[in-house]
């Protein structure tokens, strides 16, 4: 098309003039706002900023943005070769859909030894790396150990479990550590600490299944399926949504649902809400990003955070990673990929989580961290043992996959759809998008 | 007639309080504690304080209100009045001569009907192009195309009330159009143009996706930068901040409102009822 | 002389003319092509010719219909509901307006706040932990409703937005009200009318005109809602409450079907057409 290229050419003889009547070119890099990130990446850039060696040109300046609708705005930026800035923001989820418009880098020499290969791939699409890797998302299992201790600790209290868990799972149980609960204690725990179950509970609901018709929802909830075998593709490529293992945790967590353990609006949470309903005290247990920990644990002292219960395949947790990347269109290549570079040492790599970031660390170098971050020596330990990927998920239409699952999944936990019905839905949705 | 003036009184308080709750309950959480939001969820504030407002409207490395009220201020203005300038022309040849009556008309009122974030990628590449991309003017002149449908039909509508006797009375006194148009038909018109510039105002305040999509440092305006104030750490809205910010943020058309409200009431049948 | 008078025309439709041009005109040609268009954000400088593929794959996608269907239920049910919330409030607080103007005033303030942030104070008022409606109701009745639920949603939707735009019919319908001839009344009341036959059979009917307009207007913003939905509660569970504006949204940014999208704003724009034109038609035979 003509009148695009037209377009592209102004757009690029603007930028030339732009460039060619400023003085200092700089590396502006765009970073996800509003949270423990930004505060670390401010940190790391005037670290960054205050070496000797480095040209005035080359002297980092951040962009920061909305939140809401963080993603849609890239999108257009990216789409429109937008010179706004030369470094944003890429998560592993959405690396297939950006990277037409980005370049894939070179790391540092370290980074192999600092983050890991499992941490590294976060940031890999096509086999090339699109970023480093600044920041690592994962679950965990949030409970309040007074009550659970309480639990195990009370006969009676016992006998009540049992006699719950006979009624709605078919077989008494005995409450057990979360550290060692299969997704069946999940429930059964969940079903006691329900006030509408039991009317003894000190709270109100056992749990709270974030349930928005929201991509992150899903995330959250895909550790459930998982750990029962399931996958969105098999190695040849096959979609095996319909699965047994799929349906196993969908229907257990619409008993969850139906039996009103997770609050009624639940269907309307997302990280906010839910997060707010746990602070409240009224929630005994839930799966969470790690992100959640400090303010979780500030609201209800006695929280402690493990990871997700297990099911017959294993303990697993979603893994992505947030990250940094270079804009195809970036105005200042060079300084941008220094940058970059740089970013993927260890020095650096230690200065972000030390100002509050969250970066996925091998052993070695996180054990360094291990007196001021605890929590992060955590994530990498569980990143490299119970991390994983779907299949497929960090393709071109990995966002869609997420979304449809959203809107089809939480239908059938709203209620307005069947189980049937969602799966057919999202078995060709996923075909067409995945194909 | 004490007794039904008392009935009347209660139908208006409790029609007041119950459209105004969110309101009330936002401004009451903009002055609760971030301790006190998760525990007190009642409209009673135990611990009033300040530091929500004190957070929002300091200068911070990121965050400076100033600088979205400014810019809101600006596009908004541009968005209320650019419209009132372009539409006035042909609405008087649409009443008067029945000029392009039949098909601009209706195209441009349905505009309101269309959601112009499907220009998003096309008005993109558009303002990049001319430079207009991270600019107020540049946002101004969306805003003013929002704003154009309602204008054009409350201006139709006013000036099909003058009595067109006048126009011809000033017509035999040898008047030319301009004179004409200027100097009688835009006074007659100006309380139309009040609810015009008012209602304008209001809905290019409160524009949030143009806002965001065409704007990233320069011209940030109020909607999208009182997101800016809503994260926390790791991403939860915190609500005595966020509550803090949309007060502040819905100060400004508030009180143009309340200070034009008798106006607005003035004109708004006159300009709605002929369509 | 037609001559000086096609230049005047010229001058008189020239700036909105142009204006409309400059900033719509390309956007316009654009979509129009991207709607005829395969397109996606990655081939967005060379869209492949598709013919109405689009507009195929808009009218068998059973999503476009449910938010069809609900934005149809949701402009009516908000319009009705507006628009006699409105008129009972202006006809009978009339008289106490006279006195003290001011109640106008707190009763506009609704439609002030953005609806954006209107969503965002409602997703506050109502949240089941920290929100001021549910303690009370908790506290006060026992009753723990959800507002969000799946069976509540819509309800809860419409009534945040009939909440929040019943002043504008309110101020509509006061006005019309208000401009009614005293004298009409004074008639009416040494007649013996009484109040209720008063209105019944002389002041609606001429507050008609008005009751049309509005129920139009808040028709058109109903239907094409955006801001409080999205903000209060996205698509909803299984898109039970996307509307036309947030499909479209969707398919656009979110799957980048662009198209697509282009093809649903199309199929809006041309129904919103025919619609306001046959309005157009009822009104003008309505006011003879």
């Amino acid at each position: 098309m003509s009148y695009m290229t037209l377009l592209r050419g102004g757009v690029a003889g603007l930028a030339l003039l732009a460039a060619a009547s400023v003085a200092q070119a700089e590396v502006t890099v765009l970073g996800w706002p509003g949270g423990p990130e930004e505060t670390a990446l401010r940190a790391v850039t005037d670290i960054y900023n205050a070496k000797p060696d480095l040209a005035a040109e080359n002297k980092v300046d951040l962009l920061f943005t909305s939140r809401d609708g963080f993603f849609d705005k890239l999108q257009v930026d990216l789409a429109a070769g937008s010179t706004a800035f030369d470094v944003n923001l890429i998560a592993t989820y959405s690396i297939g859909k950006y990277a037409p418009f980005m370049e894939p880098i070179t790391l540092s020499d370290e980074a192999g030894r600092v983050f890991g290969d499992t941490v590294l791939k976060t940031m890999q699409f096509d086999g090339q790396q699109y970023g480093v890797p600044t920041d690592l998302s994962l679950h965990f299992l949030y409970f309040r150990k007074d009550l659970t201790d309480a639990l195990m600790a009370d006969d009676a209290a016992k006998a009540k479990y049992a006699e719950i868990s006979e009624k709605h799972l078919g077989k008494k149980m005995e409450p057990k550590a979360p550290e060692d609960w299969m997704w069946e204690d999940f429930v059964a725990n969940a079903l006691y600490f329900t006030q509408s179950i039991n009317p003894d509970s000190p709270t109100r609901y056992g749990t709270v299944i974030q349930a928005k018709n929201l991509l992150f929802n899903m995330m959250v909830f895909h550790s459930w399926p998982r750990s029962y075998g399931a996958n969105w593709t098999d190695d040849a490529g096959n979609i095996t949504v319909d699965s047994e293992a799929f349906r196993t945790a969908l229907k257990m967590a619409k008993m969850l649902f139906e039996l009103g353990a997770t609050p009624p609006d639940s269907t309307s949470y997302e990280y906010a809400e839910a997060n707010a309903a746990y602070s409240s005290g009224q929630v005994a247990a839930m799966v969470q990003w790690n992100a959640a920990a400090a303010d979780l644990t500030k609201a209800q002292a006695a929280t402690v955070s493990t990871a997700p219960p297990a099911g017959p395949d294993g303990k697993f947790t979603h893994i992505h990673g947030l990250g940094l990347g270079l804009n195809k269109a970036a105005k200042n290549k060079e300084g941008a990929t220094a940058f970059l570079t740089w970013l993927s040492t260890e020095e650096a790599a230690l200065a972000y989580a030390r100002a509050g970031g969250a970066p996925g660390l091998a052993g070695e170098t996180v054990a360094k961290l291990a007196a001021e971050r605890p929590d992060l020596v955590q994530v990498g330990d569980y990143a490299s043992n119970y991390g994983f990927v779907m299949n497929g998920a960090t393709s071109q239409n990995a966002l869609s996959v997420y979304e449809a699952q959203a809107k089809e999944f939480t239908g059938y936990w709203a209620g307005t759809q069947d189980l049937d019905t969602a799966m057919k839905n999202i078995a060709a949705s996923m075909t067409e998008l995945l194909k | 007639m004490k007794r039904r003036m008392g009935l009347r009184w209660l139908v208006f308080g409790v029609a007041a309080f119950v459209m105004n709750f969110p309101v009330l309950a936002t401004v009451v959480t903009a002055f609760k504690s971030p301790g006190e939001v998760t525990r007190n969820a009642s409209l009673w504030v135990e611990a009033p304080t300040l530091d929500n407002f004190a957070l929002v409207l300091t200068i911070s490395d990121r965050l400076n209100i100033y600088h979205y009220l400014y810019n809101s201020l600006a596009a908004a203005l541009i968005g209320a009045v650019l419209p009132m300038i372009v539409a006035f022309p042909i609405a008087w040849a649409m009443v008067r001569r029945g000029l392009f009556r039949q098909v601009l008309f209706p195209l441009v009122v349905n505009l309101r009907a269309l959601p112009l974030i499907i220009f998003a990628i096309p008005l993109y590449l558009m303002y990049a192009a001319v430079g207009l991309l991270d600019t107020r003017l540049g946002l101004g002149l969306l805003l003013a195309v929002v704003n154009l449908p309602l204008t054009l039909m409350l201006l139709v509508n006013a000036i099909a009330e003058i009595p067109a006797e006048l126009e011809e009375a000033a017509r035999m006194d040898g008047a030319r159009l301009g004179t004409l148009l200027i100097r009688l038909v835009l006074p007659l018109c100006r309380p139309a143009l009040i609810t015009t510039f008012v209602f304008g105002f209001i809905t290019a305040w409160n524009e949030f996706l143009f806002g965001l999509m065409l704007t990233t440092r320069d011209a940030v305006p109020m909607t999208v930068g009182a997101s800016f104030f809503f994260a926390t750490s790791g991403g939860g809205v915190q609500w005595g901040v966020a509550a803090a910010v949309m007060v502040v943020a819905a100060l400004p058309p508030l009180i143009l409102g309340l200070i034009m409200y008798r106006r607005i009431s003035g004109s708004m049948v006159a300009g709605a009822v002929k369509g | 002389m037609i001559k000086p008078r096609r230049l005047e025309n010229a001058i008189l439709a020239g700036p909105l003319v142009l204006f409309l041009l400059a900033v719509l005109g390309f956007p316009m040609i654009l979509s129009l092509i991207y709607g005829f268009s395969d397109t996606s954000f990655q081939t967005l400088s060379a869209p492949r010719f598709s013919g109405l593929e689009n507009f195929r794959d808009v009218t068998t996608d059973a999503d476009f219909w449910q938010a069809a269907g609900f934005s149809l239920r949701f402009g009516l049910l908000t319009a009705a509901l507006e628009c006699v919330f409105g008129l009972a409030l202006a006809v009978y607080l009339a008289p106490l307006i006279q006195r003290h103007g001011w109640i106008v005033a707190v009763l506009i303030v609704p439609m002030i706040v953005a609806p954006a942030m209107m969503g965002l104070m409602y997703r506050l008022v109502l949240h089941e932990f920290a929100g001021p409606l549910p303690y009370y109701l908790y506290h006060w009745l026992g009753w723990s409703p959800s507002f969000l639920g799946p069976r509540n949603v819509f309800a809860t939707v419409v009534a945040a937005e009939t909440l929040q735009w019943t002043p504008f019919a309110f101020l509509l319908f006061l006005t019309a009200y208000q401009s009614i001839p005293q004298d009409m009344r004074e008639a009416a009341s040494v007649d013996g009318t009484r109040p209720w036959r008063l209105f019944w059979k002389i002041e609606l009917p001429m507050m008609m005109p008005t009751v049309f307009v509005a129920m139009f207007i808040r028709f058109i913003d109903g239907f094409r809602v955006f801001d409080n939905v999205y903000t209060l509660v996205g698509a909803g569970p299984g898109g039970s409450t996307t509307s036309m504006s947030i499909y479209i949204y969707e398919t656009f940014l979110r799957k980048g079907e662009i198209g697509k999208a282009m093809a649903a704003a199309i199929l809006l724009f041309v129904s919103a057409f025919v619609l306001l034109s046959l309005a157009q038609r009822m009104l003008n035979r309505a006011d003879r």
